[in-house]
């Protein structure tokens, strides 16, 4: 998954001169005029704004099988395609739910071994043809096999996707994935295009116009630019989608963005993180403001595998020296909830406080540097107003408890070359997603086998391995608590801010995810753009 | 039918084709060869210095190595880079600018596009610019440091210790935001409206042209003073009884006219540099807005082409500017000692 990188420093200093101070709110919050004068009604034109350096960004097309950003892009992708399932969640965030949207039921049988997706009946795609079990099935072939981080992680038996009838299609696993539902909303084989069109078209050309059977079919597309998209006649809810017409703009950050908004250029925008515009636009009171609830906490990541933090005692050490509710507090107003585990709040299997965490201790700190005859760190992150925030206060704190520190900052590739390199000793990077067996969160931080974990836990990969496969939800809280224990003792890497970014709309707009809560199941929340609706101008 | 007009007008011919200003055209396209061709050769080197290939910086840092792998198959990044750079190269000859390595779509009409847009901003930016900095530059070294000249001075500062992409912002706030006179983001086309068009140009134009007012404007009227101040002529125009502003305008003007064209010429490339940023800012899609994607994303042939198209439009900037010279001063002889 690529992740965003901030605007250029200068567009984060201009934010901060122009920025004022507001108020703030702990977790997901909704804030300004979302409340709507009547029932929703149809007709009207939107233009969402997407920062160019994440899901504004879509170089290699919409194609599912062949869009390389496509995590990033899961706004557009679910305007043309719909999916598959899909993540709800009550208004304020609560009750949160994959379910079954094109999809009508499924059935998961062999203790995880055996998923069967049903789908609904009589659906087609926006070029008439048939929306059915071999389409489905022709997708996920293509999709599987895609170059993009988006592509499942699917243990698939030898000729495991299989259709069962014109609505079933049949997927066979080599061992129990029972976290094969969850995943698919961030997943590509989750976006259903066209075969029909795919071959007439071609691979170039239907990347540039896709056909798929979502609320929306393309007007014009200038990648990585602008998306226009129009009304889908034939999509398969009666009366929706509301609106008429959905443009997706790519803007340059977070403050042209937030300007574009208060000069009426836009009615909405996604993935909002510079904080000091979060309050503006709460004091303003001009625009709704929805922080979505944290699924990703920031972790600090320590290299178990090489010097110093081969030693337990410098990993503790590091525990004791970190206070993440004075950087929550501190730089953050107390926005963002503080997490001990893996998942933030707004996630499944969060737990607020992990068995045999330690915390805050300075004293603590500055006696196992003692024990060690002084302690040298590397710091480092990418590039993010955030996340460079919390390592200044990361590095601050860990000097006062006598650590000398040394932070860098990457940009994405000589971040990867960092971990390539296995030379690193600890990076502040953000852990887990909605569920944590889906996306690439809690494995990619922990799992002895990746390239970005700097942990080498057998009985740790058994906690994770488990807790993917069994379908009990029960079961898989105990091992997920398990494993957060088990990382708490090691001390292998402290958790912190749990961090999400906030959706803005102008007045008169409304919609799931767009006014009202729900959890980001990897990066920004999922948009429900069929039920999005605008009340008529004056 | 060419024999016969070659019989009829031989001499006209023979002149024209020996004209010291066409052979200079001629001198510096055949200039502009190896300076286009270096240009694409240091792009495409720098690119690959540059940590990360394009399958990297499009999959993002949790890809994994065999997902690496396969992408730079699939975008055909997997051939050595002098392998690919000569087969663009071979492409670009022939007028052929290749494909995207990133989207696969060719790149020459996507280019095309995208010049329209910046092509337009820039000329407006330079419109304003230039047609305030003279009219103010000369009313400053009418009278130096008096009020005129010292309020003069005192924008000019100000405006080149203001960063272009901050001013962009303050003008939007101002002039979007506040009093909603200009649309904050956006292009519309000539085609679908003039008045449109010059209104969605006129804020990222304005923020581009303003360092430029300043800068021009220090320029010509410190380049004036002298000029008055100094120079025989100016002492000779006086002496016969020529009015001040006569003086000013026909005379020092004239003479100061080659800093500035100078100072122009080689601004260009500053120009173009100001815009990758405003059409982010401003969500025009330019050439600039694709410079950027393309370094983002590692696509050297859309890179490289940008880079050609600007080398280009430097050698064309630089050969107008001297044919200018020879507008302003018709002793000037190319080609000529």
């Amino acid at each position: 998954m690529r992740r965003r990188h901030h605007l250029p420093a200068l567009l984060l200093a201009a934010a901060l001169v122009l920025a004022g101070c507001g108020g703030a709110a702990d977790g997901g919050a909704l804030d300004g005029p979302a409340t709507p004068s009547g029932p929703p009604q149809s007709g009207g034109e939107l233009t969402v704004l997407e920062d160019g350096a994440f899901a504004g960004g879509w170089p290699t097309g919409l194609d599912p099988a062949t869009n390389t950003t496509g995590g990033a892009n899961v706004t557009q992708m679910s305007a043309i395609y719909g999916g598959l399932f899909r993540l709800e969640a009550d208004d304020d965030g609560a009750n949160a739910a994959v379910v079954p949207h094109q999809a009508e039921s499924t059935e998961i049988a062999d203790e995880g071994r055996t998923v069967r997706i049903t789908l609904r009946e009589g659906l087609t795609f926006s070029d008439g043809t048939p929306f059915d079990a071999e389409a489905v099935a022709f997708n996920f072939r293509r999709a599987v096999d895609a170059p993009c981080t988006c592509s499942p992680n699917w243990p698939l038996a030898q000729d495991g996707i299989a259709t069962d009838g014109p609505r079933t299609v049949v997927l066979r696993f080599e061992r129990p994935y029972a976290a094969v539902i969850n995943a698919m909303p961030v997943t590509n084989v989750n976006w259903i295009a066209s075969p029909t069109a795919l071959q007439e078209k071609g691979e170039d050309a239907f990347a540039i116009e896709p056909v798929g059977a979502g609320p929306f079919t393309v007007v014009s597309n200038q990648l990585s630019s602008e998306l226009v998209l129009e009304r889908n006649p034939d999509y398969f809810k009666e009366g929706r989608p509301y609106l008429d017409r959905l443009t997706f703009q790519s803007i340059g950050g977070d403050q042209p963005a937030y300007q574009a908004l208060l000069a009426g250029q836009a009615q909405a925008y996604e993935g909002l993180t510079t904080t000091p515009l979060l309050d503006q636009a709460r004091s303003q009171g001009r625009l709704s403001v929805a922080v979505q609830p944290a699924t990703s906490p920031y972790v600090v990541q320590l290299n178990t595998k090489a010097a110093p933090f081969d030693d337990p005692r410098a990993r503790e050490a590091i525990y004791a020296a970190t206070d993440f509710d004075a950087i929550a507090q501190g730089l953050f107003g107390g926005e963002f909830p503080v997490s001990q585990s893996f998942t933030g709040p707004g996630g499944l299997f969060h737990s607020d406080a992990v068995p045999g965490y330690t915390g805050h201790d300075p004293e603590r700190a500055r006696a196992l540097v003692g024990e060690l005859g002084g302690l040298e760190v590397e710091l480092g992150t990418l590039g993010s107003y955030v996340a460079q925030q919390v390592m200044t206060a990361l590095q601050t704190q860990w000097q006062e408890a006598g650590i000398t520190v040394r932070t860098e900052t990457y940009e994405l590739s000589t971040l990867v070359q960092e971990f390539n390199s296995g030379n690193w000793q600890s990076m502040l990077q953000t852990a887990g997603s909605w569920d944590p067996a889906s996306g690439v969160g809690v494995n990619f931080r922990f799992n002895a086998d990746s390239p970005f974990s700097g942990v080498a836990d057998p009985e740790l990969d058994a906690l994770f391995d488990q807790a993917a496969a069994s379908v009990d939800p029960a079961e898989r809280q105990e091992l997920y608590d398990a494993a957060g224990a088990r990382i708490a003792e090691q001390h292998y890497a402290p958790f912190g801010l749990a961090f999400a970014p906030a959706n803005l709309a102008a007045p008169g707009v409304y919609g799931p995810g767009l006014t009202t809560l729900i959890p980001p199941i990897v990066v920004n929340s999922g948009v429900h753009w069929d039920e999005v609706w605008r009340e008529p101008q004056q | 039918m060419t024999a016969a007009v070659g019989g009829r007008e031989p001499g006209r011919l023979a002149t024209a084709l020996g004209s010291p200003a066409l052979r200079m055209v001629g001198k510096r396209a055949l200039m502009a060869i190896p300076i286009v061709l270096g240009a694409s050769i240091l792009t495409f080197w720098v690119l690959s210095l540059i940590p990360g290939g394009a399958a990297q910086q499009l999959l993002g840092a949790d890809a994994t190595a065999e997902q690496i792998a396969a992408l730079e198959q699939r975008l055909g990044l997997d051939q050595p880079g002098p392998v690919r750079y000569l087969q663009w190269l071979g492409g670009a000859v022939t007028g052929d600018l290749g494909n995207s390595v990133v989207s696969g779509q060719p790149v020459t009409p996507v280019l095309g596009a995208r010049l329209a847009v910046t092509g337009q901003l820039v000329g407006m930016a330079f419109l304003i610019s230039l047609g305030l900095a003279v009219p103010v530059a000369l009313l400053a070294a009418h009278r130096p440091n008096h009020l005129f000249d010292r309020i003069s001075m005192l924008v000019s500062i100000t405006g080149l210790s203001v960063a272009n992409y901050v001013l962009a912002l303050l003008l939007v706030l101002v002039l979007a935001v506040q009093f909603t006179v200009f649309p904050a983001i956006g292009f519309v086309p000539m085609s679908e409206s003039v008045a449109g068009n010059l209104q969605s140009l006129t804020l990222p134009a304005v923020a581009i042209a303003f360092p430029l007012f300043c800068f021009y404007t220090r320029f010509l009227r410190g380049d004036l003073v002298d000029q008055m101040q100094g120079e025989d002529y100016i002492t000779t125009a006086r002496a016969k009884g020529i009015g001040p502003w006569q003086v000013l305008v026909r005379h020092a003007l004239r003479n100061s006219a080659f800093g500035l064209i100078t100072v122009v010429g080689l601004n260009l490339g500053t120009l173009i540099g100001a815009t990758v940023i405003i059409e982010q800012i401003f969500a025009l899609p330019g050439l600039g807005q694709l410079l950027l994607q393309a370094i983002n994303t590692r696509d050297f042939v859309v890179v490289q082409a940008c880079v050609v198209v600007f080398a280009v439009i430097a050698v064309l900037a630089n050969l107008v500017a001297d044919l200018l010279y020879a507008v302003l001063d018709p002793r000037i002889r190319y080609g000529s000692r």
